[in-house]
C-alpha cells in the first residue's frame, strides 16, 4: 500500500488558487522530496493531507485513510511543521510527555535517546529557548513515538550546521528501521542527499515528478571566476557550459557535464578567485523550465 | 505620525461599537428616569430612607427624584463602562506588540522607543475623547428629553470633565502595567481587575460611613458627585493631585518600556 | 483524558482567582447585612405612612432586604455577573487558545479527532465552573448562617445558588460559540466583557415587568429570585429555553470547528 495517495487534490481559498490537481504517491519506505517555489502550495498540500484544512475536491490519504475521516491513522504520522510553537509556561520536559500521552506507547526512552542526540535539555522552560532550539523540540516532539511517516517542513531552518547533520542522521535511521519520509524544502542540497524521488510544485500544480537519480544528472554547477588577466572570449567555449557571460577578467557561467574538462581549463588559467556553487531551487526551476538543455 | 495614524485606525472598530454601545447605556438609563420622578411629593420617601439601604439599591447618597440626582446615580455606571474601556485600550496598545508578535517589526524601525510610545498615546488619547464626548453629548441629549426641573448642563460638563481624568487615570494604569509587566499579554485582565476592585469598593464604602478610608483605592471616588449635583464643581486639589498621579504613570510607562527586554 | 488534564492545568490560576473574588465579593455583603437588617426594620414601621404607589416600589425592596434570604437575592446578581464573566471568558478561549498561542499545528495533528478535542476542553471548563461554584456555594452556606437573623430554607439558599451554575453555563456555551467564528481571535477579554456586560445592562434595563418579551433577550433575568422564593421552584420555561440555548451553541460549536480549517500560523 501507498503511504501517502493524493489524488486530484484541489484547494482554493475563495477567489485565490492554493493547489490545483495535484496527484502523487509516496511508496513504502521512500524518502520523498517535495519541492518549491514559495507560495507554491507545499503547505497547503501538507496540511490537507494531515487533515488541517479540507480539500475543495480530490482525496488526501494516509495508509489508505483521510485524516479527516478517520483520526486514528495520525497515531503512526510525525510532524514536523516549519515554524514552532508550544504553550506556555511548559517544560520541554512536559511538552513531550503530554505529545507522547497522544500515542498510547510509553516513549520515555525514545524521548531520552532523542534529548541526547539533538542536545536538548529537557528542564528548560520552552519560552526560554531561542527559535533554533525551539525547533529541536519540534523534531523530537515528531519521532519520539517511533512513526511510520514522518512529514517534515523545512524541517533544518534555525538549525546550526552540527544539529542539521544529527538531525540527518537521525531521518536515515529512521528510514532504515523502515519509516517513509515526506520532506519538503528549499534547499536542494538537502533534498538531493536524502531523496529517492522529488515533486516539483509551482503555482499550485505539480510540475513534475522525477527520481533523484535523474535530477541528479540534469544537474549543473554555477561558476564565477576572476582572473588575473582579461578573459579571451573562447576559453569556455566548452560543451556543457551556458549563459556565459564574460566581463573583462570576470566570467559568469553554468556548467553541466564533466568537471575534469573543466579543471583543465582552470588549471591553464592564471586565476584570482573562483566559486563553485549549487544552483538553489528557484535557479533550477527558472533554468530547467526555461530551456530543456543547458 | 505614521505610527499615530496607524493606531487610528487600528482602534477604529472598536472605538465606533464602544461608542454605539455608550449612547445605548445612556438612552436606557435616562430612560428609567420617570419611574423615579413621578412619585411627586412622596418622592422624600428615597431621601429617608436609611444609608444602607439606598447604598444597596444603588441611589447613593443622591436624590434621585431630581435630574441632576437621578444622572449622578446613572453617571457612575457611564465612568464604569469608559473606565474599562480606557484600562483595555491602555494595556492593549502597549502590550499589543508583543502579543502580535510584530515587535521585531516595529522597534527596529528609526524611531525611538519614545516616540513610538508617544504616537501609541496621542492616538488613544484621541479615542478617550471621542468616548467621553459621544457620551457627554448622548447624556444632554437625553437628560433635555426628560427633564422637568431646571437645567443642568453646566453641571453634565463638569461632570464630563471628571470622567476625563478617571479615563486617563485607568488608562494611564493599563498602559504603565503593560510597559512594566513581564507578560504584556496579562496587563488587561490586571488592569480590569484594579478597576472593577476600585468599583467594588466604592459601592462598599457607600455602605458604611466607617470605610471612607478606602476611598483612596477607588478612583470612582475622588470626586465628590454630591458636591457637584449641589453646583460646587470640581475640588481643583483633587483634580490636581489626580493629574500629578497620570503624569507619574505616564512617565513609568515611557521609562518602562525604553528600559525593558521586549519579548520576542 | 490527557487534553482534558492539560487544559485543567491551564484553568486553575485563574479559576482560583474568581472563586476567591466571588467569595469575597459575598463575605463583604454578608457583613453588613446585620446593620442593614436592623435599619430596614426599623424603617418598614414608617412606610405605613406612605402612599400605595411608593409602598409598592419599596415594599419587596423592604422585605427583601430584612430576611436573609430576601437580602442575598439583592446581591446575588453583582456575583452572577462574575461568575458569567468568567464563563463567557472560559468559553472563549478554550477552542481559541490553539489558534492564540499558535499551537494548533501541535494539538491538531495528534490522532484525535476534533471533536474529541471539543469534548475535552468543554469538559474542562465545565469541570472548573463547577469547582467554583462549589467553593463559593460552601463559603456562602458558612457566612449565610453566621450572619443570619432568622432561619431559612436550605433547598431555597441552594436554588438561588444554581442559578449561578445556570448562568455560567449559557454563558459557557455562547462564548465557545463565538469563539469557533473567529479565525483570528487575538484577545478574549475585550469581546467577553462586552457581551455580558451587554447582556446585563440590558437585562436591568430593559426587563421592567412589563415587557415579557424581552425577557427573552436577558439570560440574567431568566431566574427571578423572587420567584423561586415564593413557589420554591425554578420557572419551567426558562429552563427549557437555557437547556435549548447551551445545546444549540454547543452542538453548533462542535460541527462548526469540526469542519472548519486551521491555517498555518499568521
Amino acid at each position: 500500500m501507498n503511504v501517502i495517495e493524493i489524488k486530484n487534490l484541489t484547494k482554493s481559498y475563495g477567489s485565490s488558487r492554493g493547489i490545483i490537481d495535484v496527484s502523487f504517491n509516496v511508496e513504502q519506505g521512500e524518502v520523498f522530496g517535495f519541492i518549491g517555489p514559495n507560495g507554491a502550495g507545499k503547505s497547503t498540500t501538507i496540511r490537507t493531507l494531515l487533515g488541517l484544512i479540507y480539500p475543495t475536491s480530490g482525496r488526501a490519504a494516509i495508509f489508505g485513510k483521510s485524516c479527516t475521516e478517520d483520526p486514528e491513522v495520525r497515531r503512526e504520522v510525525g510532524y514536523l511543521p516549519s515554524e514552532v510553537f508550544y504553550y506556555d509556561n511548559m517544560r520541554v520536559i512536559d511538552l513531550l510527555k503530554y505529545s507522547a500521552s497522544f500515542y498510547k506507547k510509553d516513549c520515555t526512552k525514545r524521548i531520552e535517546e532523542l534529548a541526547g542526540i539533538m542536545d536538548l535539555d529537557l528542564k528548560k522552560k520552552i519560552d526560554d529557548l531561542s527559535f533554533g532550539n525551539k525547533k529541536k523540540v519540534g523534531i523530537v516532539q515528531g519521532l519520539l513515538h517511533e512513526p511510520k511517516l514522518i512529514i517534515l517542513d523545512e524541517p533544518t531552518s534555525g538549525l546550526d550546521p552540527l544539529m542539521q547533520q544529527k538531525f540527518f542522521e537521525l531521518i536515515e535511521q529512521e528510514n532504515k528501521k523502515g519509516a517513509s519520509v515526506f520532506f519538503s524544502s528549499h534547499i536542494l542540497s538537502e533534498v538531493q542527499r536524502l531523496c529517492s524521488r522529488v515533486a516539483f510544485i509551482k503555482e499550485g500544480r505539480l510540475i513534475k515528478l522525477e527520481k533523484m537519480s535523474e535530477l541528479q544528472d540534469n544537474n549543473y554547477k554555477k561558476i564565477k571566476l576572476e582572473a588575473k588577466n582579461d578573459i579571451d572570449k573562447d576559453l569556455f567555449s566548452l560543451e556543457g557550459v551556458g549563459k556565459l557571460e564574460i566581463k573583462g577578467r570576470i566570467a559568469d557561467f553554468i556548467y553541466r557535464g564533466n568537471i575534469n574538462n573543466l579543471m583543465k581549463i582552470f588549471a591553464r588559467t592564471e586565476l584570482a578567485n573562483i566559486s563553485i556553487t549549487e544552483p538553489d531551487l528557484e535557479e533550477i526551476f527558472m533554468h530547467y523550465y526555461s530551456n530543456e538543455k543547458v | 505620525m505614521n505610527i499615530f495614524l496607524r493606531e487610528l485606525r487600528a482602534n477604529r472598530k472598536a472605538l465606533i461599537i464602544w461608542s454605539v454601545s455608550m449612547f445605548l447605556l445612556v438612552l436606557s438609563g435616562m430612560g428609567k428616569y420617570t419611574a423615579y420622578s413621578s412619585s411627586g411629593a412622596e418622592g422624600n420617601v428615597f431621601n429617608d430612607l436609611p444609608f444602607t439601604m439606598k447604598a444597596i439599591l444603588g441611589i447613593g447618597s443622591f436624590d434621585v427624584t431630581k435630574m441632576s440626582g437621578y444622572f449622578a446615580m446613572l453617571f457612575l455606571y457611564m465612568e464604569l463602562a469608559a473606565g474599562i474601556h480606557a484600562a483595555l485600550l491602555g494595556a492593549g496598545i502597549i502590550a499589543k506588540e508583543e502579543r502580535d508578535k510584530t515587535t521585531e517589526f516595529l522597534i527596529v524601525k528609526p524611531v525611538s522607543r519614545n516616540a513610538i510610545i508617544t504616537s501609541k498615546l496621542l492616538a488613544a488619547l484621541v479615542n478617550i475623547v471621542v468616548i467621553n464626548i459621544v457620551t457627554l453629548v448622548s447624556s444632554v441629549m437625553m437628560v433635555s428629553a426628560y427633564n422637568k426641573g431646571e437645567d443642568i448642563t453646566g453641571e453634565i460638563i463638569m461632570f464630563y470633565v471628571s470622567m476625563f481624568i478617571v479615563q486617563l487615570l485607568f488608562f494611564t494604569i493599563g498602559t504603565a502595567l503593560a510597559a512594566i509587566m513581564h507578560k504584556p499579554k496579562a496587563a488587561g485582565s490586571a488592569a480590569t481587575g484594579i478597576l472593577l476592585a476600585g468599583y467594588v469598593i466604592s459601592r462598599i464604602t457607600e455602605l458604611t460611613d466607617k470605610l471612607n478610608l478606602l476611598n483612596i483605592l477607588s478612583p470612582f471616588k475622588y470626586f465628590s458627585y454630591e458636591k457637584l449635583v449641589a453646583g460646587e464643581g470640581l475640588d481643583i486639589n483633587i483634580v490636581i493631585i489626580t493629574l500629578a498621579v497620570i503624569a507619574v504613570f505616564t512617565f513609568s510607562t515611557y521609562r518602562y518600556y525604553s528600559k525593558r527586554d521586549l519579548n520576542i | 483524558m490527557n487534553i482534558y488534564k492539560h487544559e485543567l492545568k491551564t484553568l486553575l490560576k485563574s479559576t482560583i482567582i474568581w472563586a476567591l473574588s466571588m467569595t469575597a465579593l459575598a463575605l463583604i455583603y454578608f457583613s453588613v447585612f446585620p446593620g442593614i437588617a436592623e435599619d430596614a426594620e426599623e424603617f418598614k414601621k414608617l412606610l405605613g405612612g406612605y402612599s400605595p404607589s411608593i409602598r409598592a416600589l419599596l415594599s419587596i425592596s423592604l422585605d427583601n432586604i430584612t430576611s436573609i434570604l430576601g437580602f442575598y437575592s439583592m446581591i446575588f446578581s453583582f456575583i452572577t455577573l462574575c461568575g458569567a464573566i468568567q464563563a463567557m471568558n472560559y468559553g472563549m478561549s478554550v477552542l481559541s487558545r490553539e489558534t492564540r498561542e499558535r499551537t494548533a499545528d501541535f494539538l491538531l495533528v495528534k490522532p484525535v479527532s476534533r471533536s474529541k478535542i471539543v469534548s475535552a476542553k468543554v469538559l474542562a471548563a465545565f469541570t472548573m465552573l463547577l469547582f467554583t461554584d462549589a467553593l463559593y456555594y460552601v463559603s456562602a452556606f458558612v457566612m449565610a448562617n453566621l450572619v443570619k437573623t432568622s432561619d431559612y430554607s436550605n433547598k431555597l439558599f441552594l436554588m438561588l445558588n444554581l442559578t449561578l451554575l445556570f448562568i455560567q453555563l449559557i454563558f459557557l456555551a455562547v462564548g465557545l460559540l463565538v469563539s469557533v467564528f473567529f479565525n483570528k481571535l487575538k484577545t478574549v477579554l475585550p469581546v467577553s466583557l462586552g457581551v455580558v456586560f451587554g447582556f446585563y445592562i440590558l437585562g436591568a434595563l430593559l426587563v421592567t415587568g412589563e415587557n415579557v418579551a424581552a425577557r427573552y433577550f436577558a439570560p440574567f433575568k431568566y431566574f427571578d429570585y423572587n420567584y423561586i422564593l415564593k413557589n420554591g421552584s425554578f420557572d419551567g420555561v426558562y429552563l427549557v429555553i437555557s437547556a435549548l440555548i447551551i445545546a444549540a451553541a454547543v452542538t453548533a460549536s462542535y460541527l462548526i470547528y469540526t469542519k472548519k480549517d486551521i491555517h498555518a500560523v499568521s
